[in-house]
């Protein structure tokens, strides 16, 4: 029997969805999490390699895998609970960032997930671990999952964290998958922490990012970009105000938020806060790029240039830092150099508790660092 | 070469405890539990707690990392023997970064000397334990400590940036660091929590986080606990998290005012301590919804402390109230539930409920802005079947948090209190998960075993064998 014979008693993905997965013709969408179970299960036996795929946003990163199977999680795109009162949301994990972010709006909420999220799913930013660039105010979005609910390679379905937003009973599971990259298992549902939407916002253009960092207590955003640098401040009509006038900059309503980089290539630059500046410096001239002040990320994008890439990633590592590679035009940039830079220790253990998760090694094999 | 010879041998005779008295004192946390110690060792660098474990291996018994024993869920207490590795020596502050804001710290430096060791740079670390004087960052570390500022700043675990961990092999794990997102699976957050059954900290790269430039502390009265609890629920309804929530009954505004001349309000049935923190202008607007809030739902009087002096003392008064009550009764328990927020008014009504049902003097303070609940029940231990008493009625105040959508423990931990209870909120395919997690990093159950997981948790196999290195 075929391995899509041994599927073909479970949902497809419609057409149009089928045709922005590239990597298999066997597209499958279950609709919850029994089918999902069942998947798995069966992937498991015929030691089918499987790909998860939400909104095909963040499936540049990593190592290249050749799925026999791709399980996209378009079908698991319910609502499960939302608690504006208690400022906590349960959502699965096909639906998009702005559904959810769109709903939030109307009552004042906000999951702080990525500005220019849109057709990203939620599991998939939380597989990826994906922040917004709110981050500086409202942490990275591993800091604001509360929950989790994932199948495991081999069908079982494990919950961990809780609906609260305080919480230490047992590990907490929902950490580990945030950055998983579809390799413990597929992420059925989340819960978020939510944050009140401020009442004013604001982006103010100022002259020098660090002085911004200095002068405020804790502003939402300083983003720099090659057309100068923007502060996003929110708060209370008064206090947007002052702080405004304290950076000394022009500010203009609401939040401008850049797009982010495009080019032949684009990557992820992380370096202690402290090194923002130095790290813009460090691009090749012609790239274009958005960084982050005071987190210390830099998303940047350009032509690939092998000698310059390993140049920025050598200083990068040095610093306790890393050059990942999000997305490349040209696939042999992935065979021409690791997408994530050089492995982090402990690799061993890494790989056997994917093997707790993932016992035959079916979900994305090889894609996570050291894979190859 | 017996375990007490090579541990002399390692450490001196001055850092190898195992007289009787030692024995007893390292017998037991701040909870109830007490357990049998072998043998207990000081170490003060990375290579030593190294050779300790593998010491330990070497005689085959259990590890048990223990920081300054203010844990109340008994994750210190050695429940099978063992070594005690007592970390708070490791106490060095390697580096404070005031440009990454962040700090290299031993497991051993207390958690308020961090706070006071920032200072200088305006940075202080967020999470703040009742027990911050004494408590420390290695024990933040594996309990994920809370404290009322966690309402805005999370727990420990939003405050680590990475983790060098000494493994049941002996090897140094060090993941994370200052830059954001470390490439591979985020091992940090599972080893935050895991209360030392995971392997033993050694140093920790955690976040500080800068001084709020303005504040405002107010103290509101109420003259019913359901007052209180929906101006807490209303507050974060009304789109507003303060640095802090804190409420107080009035069994414990009168053991705290006892003693602290404050000027708390003993008449009042509940108050709560309310803090915003940023700029004026901000905390002046918040404050002002906090009052517009609280007036809604009948508060007494408000008062906005007048200086830092008055806020200290308020201050004083909330973490101090645990030592207060002891002229309340010989012994309290102290417990540590969730809740939803949106559940406050009917859990605390329940809350007062069981403990009438046990015979039990509840006492109440708590971070309800987390919806987190401490409810201290008073007894005398020497009374027979007190304690027992004490404990039926915990369990019973677990299943009613578990039941209102809350969990087992917000920021004290499992240890062996509530491990097991943990089938209240997990499944045994959920629990089974975490224990093949802890097999994982710990294949023969070495580090404080019999923590957290009721036993039988690692029960299905699903009998699928794996070829040989199919994973690797």
């Amino acid at each position: 029997m075929s391995i899509a014979d041994a599927f073909a008693s479970f949902p497809r993905a419609p057409g149009e969805l089928a045709a922005v997965v590239p990597p298999t013709e066997l597209v499958l969408a279950p609709g919850d999490v029994e089918e999902t179970a069942a998947i798995l299960e069966t992937a498991s036996d015929l030691r089918a390699r499987v790909l998860v795929w939400g909104g095909g946003t963040h499936q540049g990163i990593g190592h290249r895998v050749e799925p026999d199977v791709v399980i996209s999680t378009a079908a698991l795109d319910r609502i499960v609970a939302w608690e504006p009162d208690d400022l906590t949301l349960v959502v699965e994990g096909g639906v998009t960032v702005a559904a959810v972010e769109a709903m939030l709006a109307e009552r004042g909420q906000t999951a702080a997930l990525p500005e220019w999220g849109g057709p990203a799913t939620v599991g998939g930013v939380v597989a990826a671990a994906i922040s917004g660039y709110r981050r500086h105010r409202y942490g990275p979005t591993r800091d604001r999952l509360l929950e989790a609910t994932i199948v495991t390679g081999d069908g079982r379905v494990v919950r961990g964290g809780g609906r609260v937003v305080k919480n230490v009973t047992g590990y907490d599971i929902p950490r580990l998958v945030a950055g998983s990259f579809g390799s413990l298992g597929v992420i059925v549902s989340v819960c978020f922490k939510l944050w009140p939407l401020a009442e004013r916002r604001a982006t103010v253009t100022v002259d020098d990012a660090e002085r911004a960092l200095q002068t405020l207590f804790r502003p939402v955003a300083v983003l720099e970009t090659r057309d100068g640098v923007s502060v996003y401040l929110a708060g209370t009509e008064a206090e947007v105000q002052s702080e405004a006038e304290r950076v000394d900059g022009v500010a203009t309503e609401g939040f401008a938020w850049p797009d982010p980089p495009q080019g032949e290539t684009v990557w992820s630059l992380r370096v202690p806060p402290a090194l923002v500046s130095e790290g813009i410096g460090r691009l090749p001239a012609d790239w274009v790029f958005v960084a982050e002040h005071g987190v210390g990320h830099l998303r940047c994008a350009g032509r690939f240039d092998a000698a310059a890439v390993a140049e920025l990633r050598g200083w990068a590592e040095e610093a306790g830092g890393a050059l990942v590679l999000e997305h490349a035009e040209d696939q042999s940039v992935y065979e021409r150099l690791d997408p994530w830079g050089t492995p982090p220790s402990g690799m061993a253990l890494q790989r056997r508790l994917m093997a707790a998760f993932d016992p035959a090694h079916i979900l994305a094999p090889g894609r996570l660092p050291g894979g190859r | 070469m017996t375990l007490q010879t090579d541990l002399v041998g390692l450490l001196g005779p001055e850092r190898v405890l195992s007289s009787d008295l030692d024995r007893f004192l390292y017998g037991k946390d701040a909870g109830v539990y007490r357990g049998e110690v072998t043998v207990v060792a000081l170490p003060e660098t990375t290579d030593e707690v190294q050779e300790i474990v593998r010491i330990a291996a070497r005689h085959d018994v259990p590890v048990i990392p223990r920081g300054a024993g203010t844990g109340l869920a008994g994750g210190a207490v050695p429940l099978g023997g063992g070594v005690i590795v007592a970390t708070t020596r490791m106490n060095q502050i390697f580096e404070i970064d005031a440009a990454n804001r962040c700090a290299w710290v031993g497991p051993g430096v207390i958690n308020l000397d961090l706070s006071r060791a920032a200072a200088p740079y305006g940075l202080h670390f967020a999470p703040d334990p009742s027990s911050q004087s004494a408590c420390t960052i290695g024990g933040n570390v594996a309990n994920n400590s809370g404290g009322p500022h966690c309402l805005a700043e999370g727990s420990t675990v939003n405050h680590v940036l990475g983790l060098e961990v000494v493994l049941a092999d002996g090897e140094v794990l060090v993941t994370g660091g200052k830059a954001p997102d470390p490439v591979g699976l985020d091992l940090r957050g599972i080893i935050v929590g895991s209360e030392g059954t995971l392997g033993i900290v050694t140093k920790a790269l955690v976040r500080l986080t800068p001084n709020p430039p303005d504040v405002r502390t107010l103290l509101i009265t109420f003259d019913s606990v359901e007052d209180a609890a929906a101006t807490v629920s209303g507050i974060i309804a009304a789109g507003l998290v303060p640095a802090a929530l804190e409420m107080m009954d009035q069994r414990m505004t009168e053991a705290v005012e006892n003693w602290l001349h404050a000027g708390l309000p003993t008449d009042a049935a509940a108050i709560l301590l309310a803090e915003v923190t940023g700029d004026t202008p901000a905390v002046e607007a918040e404050a002002d919804v906090i009052r517009q809030v609280a007036r809604g739902h009948r508060a007494r009087e408000i008062r906005v402390a007048r200086d830092e002096a008055e806020r200290t003392l308020l201050w004083k008064g909330r973490k101090s109230a645990f030592g207060a009550v002891a002229q309340a009764a010989p012994d309290y328990y102290l417990h540590d539930t969730v809740v939803p927020r949106t559940k406050l008014v009917e859990t605390m009504r329940e809350v007062y409920e069981i403990g009438e049902r046990y015979g039990l003097t509840m006492m109440n303070v708590f971070h309800a802005g987390d919806g987190n609940l401490h409810p201290l029940m008073m007894f005398d231990a020497s009374e027979p079947g007190a304690l027992d008493r004490v404990h039926a009625a915990a369990d019973e105040l677990v299943e009613l948090c578990v039941r209102n959508g809350g969990v087992l423990s917000g920021e004290h931990g499992i240890g062996k209190e509530k491990r097991d209870l943990m089938h209240l909120m997990f499944t045994p395919v959920d629990l089974d998960a975490q224990a093949r997690l802890k097999e994982v990093f710990d294949p023969d159950g070495r580090f404080n075993p019999e923590k957290i997981l009721p036993a039988g948790s690692r029960c299905f196999d699903f009998g699928r064998p794996v070829p040989e290195g199919a994973w690797i």
